[in-house]
């Protein structure tokens, strides 16, 4: 049964990520990749990281997806907003060079990555809330306030980027 | 858990200081508004100050090996610090120009400078990605600072989405450097103990060839180098320098604590000797030869920036004492001379509105001084003694020589530091020699007190680490103490 589960999402995952790149529309696009969200968040679960697998469907699936949509949706881009097409020569170069990287992460990734020792180490109570909270607010307590300066840092950049200018207001 | 605040003293500062510039900005009015300027110096040489008195050594090591405040981390915030008051002074005339939230930009350049002291302090993956994050997000924002000036939003919009690939790009490599060895610290040794079994060295490859090319993006080298020119060029010139500059050492300081952290010196060769070799060779070359045929003198500095990056990495495959503090002096100088020399671009684009390197002709019957410190300025990005440039050079190849299998390296870098003569040589020879009609309304440049500070740090800089190195190297050998060969 597990083995089901992990072959069906995982199967779901990598073609809802090749939609992705490969739909025309934007919107679309954006719809498989919630659809590819949901089946990851399906193999977090499988992987006994719940908490992770909540923030995935919530906030990448639920929050920056939809605005995601949203501002597609607002700037209605055309079929020539983006510029002429690719050179026919340069997209076969790119899908080669693609397969080419694909082949290689899955040759080391099975060869080597997969052979380490330290992977089956995470405790049975790994991924739960309390465990994230609590590694989050004592180990890893410096890097989390400095994400706090880092958010300082997009609200500025938001306002000054995003602001009018002053005669713009005027007028 | 040792709670460590008092080692991170000088970032604490810097960021205080950075919500007082950003608060200040409310209270003065709008011809006032230099004072952020003056407030924005003294904040990068207070910070310095506290650089130099904060203790540093093995045990200066806080919240779990995440903040370490050794002899290295302390000579890379020194750097970005002058970097940053450099910038900062530099700008002056642009700000008044074309910037219209100047406590903001103000701010950002000190919140990306706090990320970037963080950064270089980091010997743990967690904290070394947010900080290194806080050290560019900064600057998208700078570099799309002048919303009116299509290239500058064009510029912030190309570094902002290569720089999310390469966050993404390191994140994978990062991911499977802790996959294999259940540790984010990156403190020699924690590789060592997987070397037992056989098929792990995959593994290892593929996150060293994942956080090379992640890192590569964020120090410009070949092939990750094609967003520099555009950005280098659209940004405005203060923040280009200080890019090209301190997010240039920092970068660098964020690949020494991986690679020599985690992929130890002992097993170079086997490991990253090679890549980084080759990639610092593509620098050299590419770097070089494309800076020849740029008419743009921003564009050119770009590509002479990425060959410089080259050269110093040079000094890094050495894998050495001797090539360690190679790199440390050479990024002395290349802080002086190039702050120096973009301190002159935006001096030049203030009064002539142009960034074409046939506009500098003349500059020497108009202002005999601006046009030699800029010769000097070149010179030392050359190598030519008695510049700055001069002594890192040698420092830097004479590391690699001695390693023993890196001739090679060093023929090529030999060979490209000549190519590199021409383009430098081009703007000198505009300057000096190319006649042109100077009309009679032109009077002699003045330029404002800070950016004459930032050309005068810049040229004494320059002329003392070439002149009487002694202090600067004996400095740069401390800089190699808490790393093992």
């Amino acid at each position: 049964m597990e083995y089901v589960i992990f072959f069906a999402s995982a199967f779901v995952a990598i073609i809802c990520a090749l939609l992705v790149i490969s739909q025309k529309n934007p919107v679309a696009s954006v719809i498989y990749l919630i659809m590819a969200f949901v089946a990851q968040a399906i193999l977090y679960i499988q992987l006994s990281a719940l908490f992770v697998a909540i923030l995935q469907i919530v906030v990448y699936a639920g929050a920056i997806m939809v605005l995601f949509l949203f501002v597609i949706m607002l700037l209605n881009l055309r079929r020539d907003d983006f510029g002429p097409e690719k050179h026919p020569l340069q997209s076969w170069l790119t899908r080669i060079f693609g397969i080419v990287l694909v082949a290689e992460l899955m040759i080391m990734i099975s060869r080597g990555v997969g052979q380490s020792e330290s992977m089956d180490r995470a405790g049975a109570e790994f991924g739960n809330v309390e465990q994230v909270a609590t590694t989050l607010f004592t180990k890893y307590v410096f890097p989390f306030e400095l994400t706090s300066i880092l958010l300082i840092v997009a609200i500025i950049g938001a306002v000054v980027l995003g602001k009018r200018r002053a005669e713009e207001e005027e007028g | 858990m040792n709670l460590r605040f008092d080692i991170m003293i000088p970032e604490l500062f810097l960021f205080g200081w950075a919500i007082v510039v950003l608060t200040a900005d409310l209270f003065f009015i709008k011809e006032k508004k230099n004072a952020l300027l003056y407030m924005s110096q003294f904040g990068f040489l207070a910070a310095a100050a506290l650089v130099i008195f904060t203790p540093t050594g093995p045990n200066e090591v806080g919240f779990g090996y995440m903040f370490y405040n050794d002899t290295f981390a302390s000579f890379f915030k020194i750097v970005i610090l002058l970097a940053g008051f450099m910038a900062v002074s530099s700008s002056f005339e642009a700000v008044q120009k074309s910037i219209e939230h100047k406590g903001e930009f103000f701010g950002l350049v000190i919140m990306s400078a706090v990320g970037m002291m963080f950064l270089v302090s980091s010997t743990e993956l967690v904290s070394l990605y947010v900080a290194l994050e806080l050290s560019t997000i900064p600057l998208f924002i700078l570099t799309a600072f002048q919303k009116r000036y299509l290239k500058s939003s064009e510029a912030g919009l190309k570094y902002l989405i290569l720089g999310a690939l390469s966050s993404a790009l390191l994140l994978y490599g990062m991911s499977f450097m802790y996959g294999m060895t259940g540790t984010t610290v990156l403190l020699a040794g924690s590789i060592t103990m997987l070397l037992n079994s056989a098929n792990v060295h995959y593994g290892l490859v593929l996150s060293l060839v994942l956080v090379v090319a992640g890192l590569g993006f964020k120090l410009a080298l070949v092939p990750f180098h094609m967003w520099a020119p555009d950005v280098y060029e659209g940004a405005p010139t203060p923040i280009t320098s200080y890019l090209s500059v301190a997010s240039k050492a920092a970068g660098l300081a964020a690949l020494t604590r991986i690679v020599y952290g985690f992929y130890t010196v002992g097993t170079a060769a086997e490991y990253w000797g090679i890549l980084i070799a080759i990639l610092a060779a593509l620098a050299m070359i590419i770097g070089n030869f494309a800076a020849l045929l740029q008419s743009n003198i921003k564009r050119m500095l770009a590509y002479s920036s990425i060959a410089q990056a080259g050269y110093i990495l040079v000094g890094f495959v050495a894998a050495s004492q001797l090539g360690l503090s190679g790199i440390s002096i050479y990024i002395f100088a290349y802080l002086f001379a190039n702050m120096g020399a973009f301190a002159i671009v935006v001096a030049v684009d203030h009064k002539l509105n142009s960034d074409r390197i046939e506009d500098y002709a003349g500059m020497a019957r108009r202002s005999p001084l601006i046009a030699v410190c800029m010769t000097i300025f070149l010179l030392s990005l050359a190598g030519i003694p008695p510049t700055a440039g001069f002594i890192a050079k040698y420092k830097v190849f004479m590391a690699a020589i001695e390693n023993g299998t890196l001739f090679w390296l060093v023929m090529i870098a030999v060979a490209t530091t000549v190519v590199s003569i021409f383009y430098y040589a081009r703007v000198i020879k505009e300057m000096f020699i190319t006649e042109r009609e100077v009309e009679s309304s032109e009077s002699k440049w003045i330029l404002s007190s800070p950016i004459t500070i930032a050309i005068l740090v810049g040229l004494i800089g320059t002329l003392i680490i070439g002149i009487y190195p002694e202090p600067f190297l004996e400095l740069a050998s401390t800089v190699t103490q808490s790393f093992v060969y």
